[in-house]
């Protein structure tokens, strides 16, 4: 058994120290809100906050996670950054068929926790990891920059 | 004038016996011990060759398995994806292609017809079954230490394993490579043809690390550099070689460039798991080595070879000091390169960020983490282009994979990539061109292009 902090909750997990984190979430926690894409650490549609980094869950063993507190795309709307990039979103109307988006988000959020205003090459340099195939990234950028002007 | 003509001519000779000598006496590969060997039967240490005190008294096929783990035949005779022991890997070299032959008991196309003795012959003196030489990518010169019960036990597992039908594929070498009788005289010069002696002077275990580690896994075939005759220069044992297309680094205790710094902690973990905290992974060659053989030593086999390898003489060699601090976290700061466009860190950030992290200590898994890693702190970037292009993909313990790149970036992104990482997480920045990973892409291909000699 396994106890992982969760979106600011303790989570019990009845898993193998070896299933990716990804997997854990969906399929044992029921928090389905982060995508699978690649598998392979080359999409970041499964993009989830590890002790505050921005890491792909598909690679992440839910063994190697150790005390580092979790934020899935369920729970980053609860820290300032997240909040402010959700609702840079809506205002920017970002998605298209929305499969990448909770993934973009949650690296978004992670870029503005480490730089709060972000110039281009910053965010080039943080959401390069972050496919998207419907080609939103014009939009991404605008809401980032939105959500990095809104008043604190 | 008579005179001085004769005089040139005297030294010319001695100098060139005294070469020939030099080469022929860096053969032995286990001299920098000094002190006297012994016969197996009379070193006083007890018998250190044979399966561990574990397997005793397992029956032969098993003892064999453990041994053939060891010797780790495996490895080359089998193809990418192919079937275990049924062969068909391209030693891709200088003069042309090699492939490895099928090693199952089939009696068409395997080794199903040979007898004992000439299962002997050819692991010990490179000579097969109707005669003809083996070129010595079979590492016959390391082999022909193996026991010769050692050897009939392997032959007993690979008689026990399913018979394959694959014929052996035909080598592309160039004259006069192609003239297995020539091998008659590398052999008589570079194969000392004589079994295992333990030295006398050294414990049971440091025999036993060097029974497995020369005998066995002929470890110096890929990390001991060769001479001009291509046969292994073991006055600079261990000191580090380019093989295959990868390169195989100093094993030495020199602390620079070689396992100095490491400790025997380090060494047990790396053996026979394939990473050691701190130091990084195995891939490559030496991933391969850790799946099908390390990895099944038992813990005294390797403690054994830690012992052994402790005890090899420091060889320095031109390898920078490894850098063990992390990269800045942000991707401003942190060693400039040289890159138009800045290519290698668009590469970074599209493709190895996530895993890798600009500090270059992963968040995911301390195998993925580049800091204090030797293939990154080592300017020719040799092998961090070869684990771009062909990623990794490790069996030991819970597995460990990085996707190959080789497909989706070009010969130019990979350089650059390269190029980047080895500047911003080592010692000191490479210069790979777009041409040279080219290269590199020849030298580990399974499917060389015809006429191809490079």
């Amino acid at each position: 058994m396994l106890t992982l902090t969760i979106n600011g909750q303790p989570r019990e997990v009845d898993a193998p120290a070896d299933t990716p984190l990804l997997w854990v979430l969906r399929d044992h926690l029921n928090l389905v809100g982060t995508k699978y894409g690649c598998g392979v650490a080359q999409c970041g549609v499964c993009t989830v906050h590890v002790g505050g980094k921005p890491v792909r869950s598909c690679q992440l063993a839910v063994g190697d996670v150790g005390t580092r507190a979790v934020v899935t795309i369920e729970g980053v709307g609860n820290t300032t950054h997240g909040a402010r990039v959700q609702q840079a979103w809506l205002e920017e109307a970002v998605p298209q068929c929305g499969y990448c988006q909770a993934g973009q988000i949650m690296s978004a959020a992670a870029l503005l926790d480490r730089i709060p205003q972000p110039n281009d090459a910053d965010i080039d340099a943080a959401m390069a990891g972050n496919l998207c195939r419907c080609g939103t990234y014009i939009r991404i950028r605008r809401a980032i920059k939105n959500a990095a002007a809104k008043p604190a | 004038m008579k005179k001085a003509v004769g005089v040139v001519v005297a030294v010319i000779v001695v100098v060139a016996l005294g070469f020939a000598g030099w080469l022929f006496l860096g053969r032995d590969q286990m001299s920098f011990a000094g002190g006297a060997t012994v016969e197996l039967a009379k070193y006083a240490g007890g018998n250190v060759t044979g399966v561990p005190a574990q397997l005793a008294d397992a029956d032969l096929v098993k003892r064999g398995e453990y041994l053939a783990h060891a010797a780790d035949c495996q490895a080359c005779h089998t193809a990418p994806g192919g079937t275990p022991f049924a062969g068909g890997f391209a030693f891709n070299m200088p003069f042309g292609t090699i492939y490895s032959t099928n090693i199952t008991p089939d009696k068409q196309t395997g080794i199903g017809n040979y007898t004992d003795a000439q299962f002997l012959a050819a692991v010990h003196r490179g000579i097969r079954a109707d005669g003809e030489r083996l070129y010595p990518a079979m590492p016959y010169t390391s082999y022909g230490y193996i026991t010769d019960a050692d050897a009939l036990a392997i032959k007993a597992y690979l008689f026990a394993l399913a018979p394959v039908s694959a014929p052996a594929r035909q080598n592309k070498l160039s004259w006069p490579f192609s003239q297995r009788g020539l091998l008659a005289v590398w052999n008589a010069m570079f194969n000392p043809g004589e079994r295992f002696r333990p030295n006398a002077g050294q414990s049971p275990q440091w025999n036993r690390g060097a029974y497995l580690a020369e005998a066995m896994g002929h470890c110096g075939e890929c990390h001991t550099p060769r001479n001009l005759a291509f046969a292994l220069d073991n006055h600079r044992k261990f000191a580090g070689a380019l093989t295959a297309g990868w390169r195989a680094y100093n094993i030495t205790a020199s602390k620079d460039s070689g396992l100095g710094d490491w400790s025997d902690r380090d060494l047990y973990s790396y053996l026979s798991t394939g990473h050691a905290e701190g130091h990084g992974g195995a891939g490559g060659p030496m991933g391969e080595a850790t799946d099908n053989s390390l990895s099944y030593l038992v813990p005294e086999d390797v403690n054994a070879l830690v012992t052994y390898l402790r005890s090899i003489p420091a060889q320095a060699t031109d390898l920078p000091r490894t850098v063990t601090t992390p990269a800045p976290a942000s991707y401003r700061e942190g060693v400039a390169v040289a890159d138009a466009n800045a290519r290698g860190e668009k590469v970074f950030a599209g493709a190895c960020a996530s895993c890798h992290d600009w500090t270059g200590v992963s968040p995911v898994s301390g195998y993925a983490t580049l800091t204090g890693v030797r293939a990154v702190n080592d300017p020719s970037a040799t092998n961090v282009a070869q684990t771009v292009i062909n990623g990794v993909d490790r069996k030991t313990g819970r597995g460990i994979a990085m996707p190959a790149f080789g497909q989706g970036y070009s010969d130019d992104d990979i350089a650059a990539v390269a190029n980047y990482v080895t500047a911003r997480f080592g010692a000191k920045g490479a210069r790979l061109t777009g041409q040279d990973v080219a290269h590199l892409r020849m030298q580990t291909a399974q499917e060389p292009k015809e006429g191809s000699n490079d």
